[in-house]
């Protein structure tokens, strides 16, 4: 099975659900997508659970910085993305599996890319889940 | 207000060892307005170890809660069963709170999840600065209400040590030196006579280096 990786999306992102995103052969199959009113909501626990309940990888996907609908909901959200970052590190876990992408409203394609990319975050890594 | 940090998670990890059942447990006094071991921080500590646990393949129950304050008796007295049914307290609270339900709790084993600072103050979202010494013997009305226990590096009674540089302190230039602006803000309110004066040798035994303080007001024991 291959490797959970948990997306959570900002509601004015992408709207392709990840079902149609998999049929078509765009992202790994063990994609996740969480769509949010606005990641600025997403606290730092909640990242960290992701992981606890079985995610390998996490990514943020918010609006462009300059482009918030909600003015500096992306922004908030990539500051706390910097902390639990911090604290996967103390933890001894890479924090390269989890990340913040500012995306363009609406495109598909930024999307994929963030998934392909927390897919190769994973290519050579072991899981944290023993 | 008391300034704290929370400690490395690594750290904590090490600390609650064997630990099966553990209580997180926040205080939602200053170390709730300094953002390091109110609800939120409760919530986000308790994430990390339970991660941190599964990465190393034990299991853990961790249950969280938060007193109004831990350094009250009143908020403490249902913790003195309640405790008693984890294998461990660790407390965001500042060391007061730490020491108070050690002290308070018999049979309940606590463990800090935070350093403790200083007494400082919040300068903006996520920056505070240390004001106050809480040296027990405030000087602040011979110097302009700025203290130069608290932000001298030298801890200096009677004025600068020439090695501050365009206002700034010899030890990091983004300190400013306090005599320096003790000096500017008397001048400013004409209290500079002030800085005539020769304060003499501080005594220290107001600031601890006399055994723990009390203080004891009166009027107000039972």
């Amino acid at each position: 099975m291959s490797d959970i990786i948990l997306g959570f999306c900002c509601n004015y992102t992408s709207s392709v659900d990840e079902d149609t995103l998999k049929k078509a052969g765009l992202v790994p199959d063990g994609l996740r997508i969480k769509r949010l009113p606005c990641t600025g909501k997403l606290e730092i626990n909640t990242l960290l659970d992701a992981f606890e309940q079985g995610a390998e990888a996490v990514f943020v996907a918010g609006c462009q910085v300059d482009k918030c609908h909600n003015l500096s909901g992306s922004q908030r959200a990539a500051k706390r993305v910097g902390y639990a970052k911090k604290i996967l590190e103390e933890l001894g876990i890479d924090p390269a599996r989890l990340e913040m992408f500012f995306v363009s409203r609406g495109e598909t394609e930024p999307i994929v890319e963030a998934a392909r990319h927390m897919s190769g975050v994973l290519s050579d890594a072991e899981s944290i889940h023993r | 207000m008391i300034v704290a940090e929370r400690k490395p998670m690594n750290e904590i990890l090490d600390m609650i060892s064997g630990v099966n059942r553990l209580l997180v447990l926040g205080c939602r006094g200053c170390v709730a307005v300094c953002s390091a071991g109110g609800d939120k921080e409760v919530d986000v500590i308790a994430s990390a170890l339970r991660l941190g646990r599964k990465k190393a393949g034990q299991q853990i129950e961790i249950d969280t809660d938060t007193l109004v304050r831990q350094c009250d008796p009143e908020y403490l007295e249902p913790l003195k069963e309640r405790g008693k049914q984890f294998d461990a307290v660790l407390s965001t609270a500042c060391g007061v709170g730490v020491n108070f339900i050690a002290d308070r709790c018999p049979g309940v084993r606590v463990l800090p999840a935070l350093n403790t600072t200083f007494y400082g103050a919040n300068m903006s979202s996520g920056e505070w600065i240390e004001l106050c010494a809480g040296c027990g013997s405030c000087v602040l009305h011979l110097t302009g209400g700025l203290c130069p226990v608290a932000r001298c590096a030298k801890r200096l009674s009677n004025g600068p040590c020439g090695g501050s540089v365009g206002g700034r302190c010899e030890i990091d230039p983004n300190v400013p030196c306090v005599w320096q602006r003790i000096h500017d803000k008397l001048v400013e309110q004409k209290q500079d006579k002030l800085l005539k004066d020769i304060t003499p040798i501080r005594d220290w035994t107001t600031a601890g280096h006399g055994g723990p303080r009390r203080r004891i007001r009166e009027d107000l024991l039972p």
